[in-house]
């Protein structure tokens, strides 16, 4: 391949996913890295639509699946004899699993169920703090007093109607417009141009508690309020504050290595 | 969790069309929840059993075989999960191969699958297809 020369857009902006990756590679240009993460976003949308029906905005899934895409365009060596999109969809994938496993529930569900839905969420956001992993139907049911079968239509409802809200407007209307990759990474105002620092932040949420970095993400990259982000948890306003508190000094130090 | 190590065995049959995909989806959610999985696990393993039985009505509307079922059979045991999607599909054909283009949506699913199960195996069968997923608990 030959090298291009410094200069403008023009010089790669009709080129190949191959080409460019080549390019990124041997130039490592942000600009060439954006418009890499930004013509695999459908890999990132495709993928999150997978997981839509577990209680969490689609538009979130695609962003955690967002910050796997963009480690994987940092990581692919266009070199080996891989398709970019089987590299990089275990790293989405796993991206958007953490954020499963990171967060508790969301509870978009009829009344009726809510109850349950929010005893069962509760019980399992302890019980995983307490044993140290996502425990089980049984776990939860035993914890909350119900059956088996009365926790898994609790969580089975639960599902059935997300998957119905997030098909209809429910799901955006509480949450602000869908983020584009563009507006992801505007909100904490550092451009796409200035992308490197995006990775350093990256590099340092991923040293903060899950929690911690749970609040980061709902106050700084969603504008949610710290009232909102404590219910979203089910702690305190009190402790999100804290937490927050805690989890910027961190940042702070961090970034400041 | 069954008693004697003997694995129990939950069948399905459904008929290879889009629309008994979910029932496929919520059987296994009961099966997999008796055991001990995790709600991200039990999840999981929905999710990969939905896209393999997808991927089965799939090449059942491309090989014009519709009317034919898709049977998804469960093997319990104390901590292991086996499913095996059987279909009677027809043969699947080989995309043809282009360094370039992105995989389709069903090689993504393939690929997805082997991320949320511990074990996959596909075999070719008369006829049809037999794709085994195997998921450990705890």
């Amino acid at each position: 391949m030959t090298t291009h020369h410094k200069g403008g857009v023009a010089d790669w902006a009709a080129d190949d996913t191959e080409t460019l990756f080549r390019k990124y590679a041997e130039t490592r240009n942000p600009a060439i890295r954006e418009r890499l993460v930004i013509m695999h976003q459908n890999l990132v949308r495709f993928l999150a639509g997978k997981f839509a029906n577990r209680g969490e905005p689609l538009e979130d899934l695609i962003q955690v699946g967002t910050i796997g895409l963009i480690n994987a365009v940092d990581r692919f060596d266009p070199g080996r004899e891989t398709k970019f999109s089987t590299y990089a969809t275990p790293t989405i994938v796993g991206e958007i699993r953490r954020h499963f496993r990171d967060k508790a529930w969301s509870l978009k569900v009829p009344r009726r169920l809510q109850e349950l839905n929010l005893a069962a969420n509760n019980a399992a956001e302890q019980l995983s703090q307490r044993l140290g992993h996502s425990p089980t139907v049984q776990e939860i049911g035993q914890a909350i007093g119900a059956t088996e079968e009365e926790t898994l239509e609790a969580i089975e409802l639960g599902n059935a109607y997300d998957t119905v809200s997030l098909d209809s407007k429910l799901a955006y209307e509480s949450e602000s417009a869908p983020l584009t990759l563009a507006e992801f990474v505007g909100e904490v105002d550092i451009s796409l141009q200035n992308i490197e620092t995006y990775g350093d932040l990256k590099h340092a949420m991923d040293c903060l508690e899950p929690r911690e970095k749970a609040i980061i993400y709902y106050r700084f990259f969603k504008d949610m309020s710290q009232t909102e982000v404590a219910r979203r948890l089910n702690i305190s306003q009190m402790h999100v504050s804290r937490l927050q508190q805690k989890a910027l000094r961190k940042l702070k130090e961090l970034l400041s290595e | 969790m069954e008693a004697g190590g003997e694995a129990a065995v939950v069948e399905l049959r459904i008929p290879a069309r889009p629309e008994y995909v979910g029932v496929a989806r919520l059987a296994i959610l009961g099966v997999a929840s008796r055991m001990r999985f995790s709600y991200d696990e039990v999840e999981d393993i929905r999710l990969a059993v939905g896209e393999a039985c997808t991927t089965a009505v799939e090449w059942a509307a491309k090989n014009q075989r519709q009317d034919t079922d898709v049977l998804v059979r469960s093997s319990i045991s104390e901590s292991t999960l086996t499913v095996e999607i059987i279909d009677d599909a027809g043969e699947r054909q080989e995309p043809a191969e282009s360094a370039n283009r992105d995989p389709d949506p069903e090689s993504l699913g393939a690929l997805l699958i082997t991320l949320l199960v511990d074990e996959v195996n596909v075999s070719s069968l008369d006829g049809g297809t037999r794709v085994t997923m195997v998921k450990h608990a705890g």
